[in-house]
Formats: C-alpha cells, sequence, structure tokens
C-alpha cells in the first residue's frame, strides 16, 4: 500500500517579517577599565535584561565567561575581565527602529559611564560596535 | 541567518563605531548562537518527554550518511559538556536544516527581484 504524507496543519509563509531573526549580543564587563575594581556585575546584567525586555521582548544572560580587552588609550594595559554575555533575538524592523536603538545606545552609554569603562561593545546581526563616549545628549 | 540590515543607521542609533563584521555562523558566535537558540525555543512538552520545539509538529525519515550522523552526535556532546544545554543529534539537525532552508529561500526571493528588474529595464 503507498504511504499517504499528511499535509502541515498550516503553511507558514516562507518569508515571514516578523520573525525574529537578529542576534543582538551585549558584554557586561565585571571590572572597571583599571582592570583592578570590580563593579556591580549582577547589578548591570539584571538592568540588561529589563531594558532587552523592555524594548525587544526577551534576552537571556549567560554564566560568567573570561575576557580581555586592550586599553589602547592606556598604554595598551590588559585588562582581564569576567563578562557575563547577553544574547537578545530580535527583529530587522525592531533594531533599525530609531527609538529603539536609542535606548540601547543610552543604556550602554549609562553602564560605560557609571561602571568607568573604556569601550562597551555591543554585537549586532555579524558586525561589531564599539561604544566609547559615554555622554549623554 | 542572512538578513540585510543598514549598520550605518544602526551605528548612528546607537552613537556607536562600526568596528567590522564578525563570524556569525561558525565559530564562536555560531556556537553561542545556536546554543541561544536551543536555549530560547526548546519546552518541555505539556506531557512530558524530552525538551523540543513545539512548532515541530512534523515527522519525517531522513537518511544520514553514518559521518554526519557521528558529526552530529559530536556536536552535541560538545553543547551539553560545555553550555549544559542537551540537544539530540536530530533536534541539532532539524535545527540547521530550518536555518539553511530559510537562508536560502531569502537568497532565491533576492535574486528572483533582481531578475525581474533586470527584465524590467
Amino acid at each position: 500500500m503507498a504511504k499517504t504524507r499528511t499535509k502541515p496543519a498550516r503553511q507558514r509563509p516562507v518569508l515571514h517579517g516578523g520573525r525574529k531573526r537578529v542576534l543582538v549580543v551585549l558584554f557586561i564587563p565585571s571590572v572597571e577599565r583599571d582592570g583592578a575594581t570590580p563593579i556591580d556585575q549582577q547589578h548591570w546584567v539584571d538592568a540588561a535584561l529589563e531594558m532587552f525586555g523592555r524594548v525587544f521582548g526577551g534576552a537571556t544572560a549567560y554564566p560568567r565567561a573570561k575576557g580581555i580587552w586592550r586599553d589602547d588609550e592606556n598604554s595598551a594595559m590588559l585588562v582581564k575581565d569576567e563578562p557575563v554575555v547577553v544574547h537578545c533575538y530580535t527583529t530587522p524592523v525592531d533594531i533599525q527602529d530609531a527609538k529603539k536603538l536609542a535606548a540601547l545606545g543610552s543604556f550602554c552609554r549609562t553602564m560605560g559611564r557609571e561602571s568607568r569603562q573604556g569601550e562597551i561593545g555591543l554585537v549586532v546581526g555579524d558586525e561589531y560596535f564599539a561604544i566609547r563616549n559615554f555622554a549623554e545628549e | 541567518m542572512k538578513t540585510h540590515l543598514d549598520m550605518e543607521k544602526i551605528a548612528r542609533g546607537l552613537r556607536a563605531e562600526r568596528r567590522g563584521k564578525v563570524s556569525a555562523t561558525g565559530g564562536y558566535f555560531g556556537a553561542m548562537q545556536l546554543v541561544a537558540d536551543i536555549d530560547s525555543r526548546f519546552r518541555v512538552p505539556a506531557r512530558g518527554g524530552r525538551p523540543t520545539d513545539p512548532r515541530w509538529t512534523e515527522r519525517r525519515l531522513v537518511p544520514l550518511a553514518p559521518r554526519t550522523l557521528e558529526r552530529l552526535e559530536a556536536l552535541t556532546a560538545k553543547v551539553r559538556q560545555r553550555n549544559g544545554v542537551h540537544v539530540e543529534p536530530m533536534q541539532l539537525a532539524a535545527l540547521l536544516l530550518e536555518r539553511t532552508t530559510e537562508r536560502l529561500s531569502e537568497d532565491e526571493a533576492k535574486a528572483l527581484v533582481e531578475r525581474r528588474r533586470r527584465a524590467g529595464r
């Protein structure tokens, strides 16, 4: 007897604009720019998750990793830290929305300023973005 | 997955400097993306059993080369060991198949649009 294939219950369009398919990665540092003074990392992890949840609909924070950063403005000193990596899946529409970008940028500047960083790193899709000027306009 | 984003607009919106491309499909980011994908999508079914993506409702027999299955087993073992995320080899296969088919569809759609544009000139 020939096998019959059941049709999928519902066909989803192949190109669905609303599906979350852009990954945003934010690195939350564990120490200040001097590489020695610890920061309240848990506070910034919670704040980042809250911001990502509010602005983009959700995020995941991973356990601490090991990291290193070369501070070129400070005699190329190597800053060793244990960053927490936060992942947020969003849509192409949301990540290009001016208000949402402003909220994400503002969060990074606040974290950079208050935790005395040299740089806040973000990966959006397949590109790395660095925020170094922490002054709000 | 390949998505066309206006990176200049994103940099302006963030007030950030563009520092270059990262490998989004291979290496560290590819692996982390995979783990994040599994973590965010897999749920324990209401009637019990191993966690899975609730949208995976279709089942098919897929023939595989032993080498491919071995590779899938090795990859899932590594994900479990390093990230504590449990994924079965065929669940990983489904995830990779889904990504590839979505990417192919987008590229095909783009090629179609470009072909139409050329024909319209």
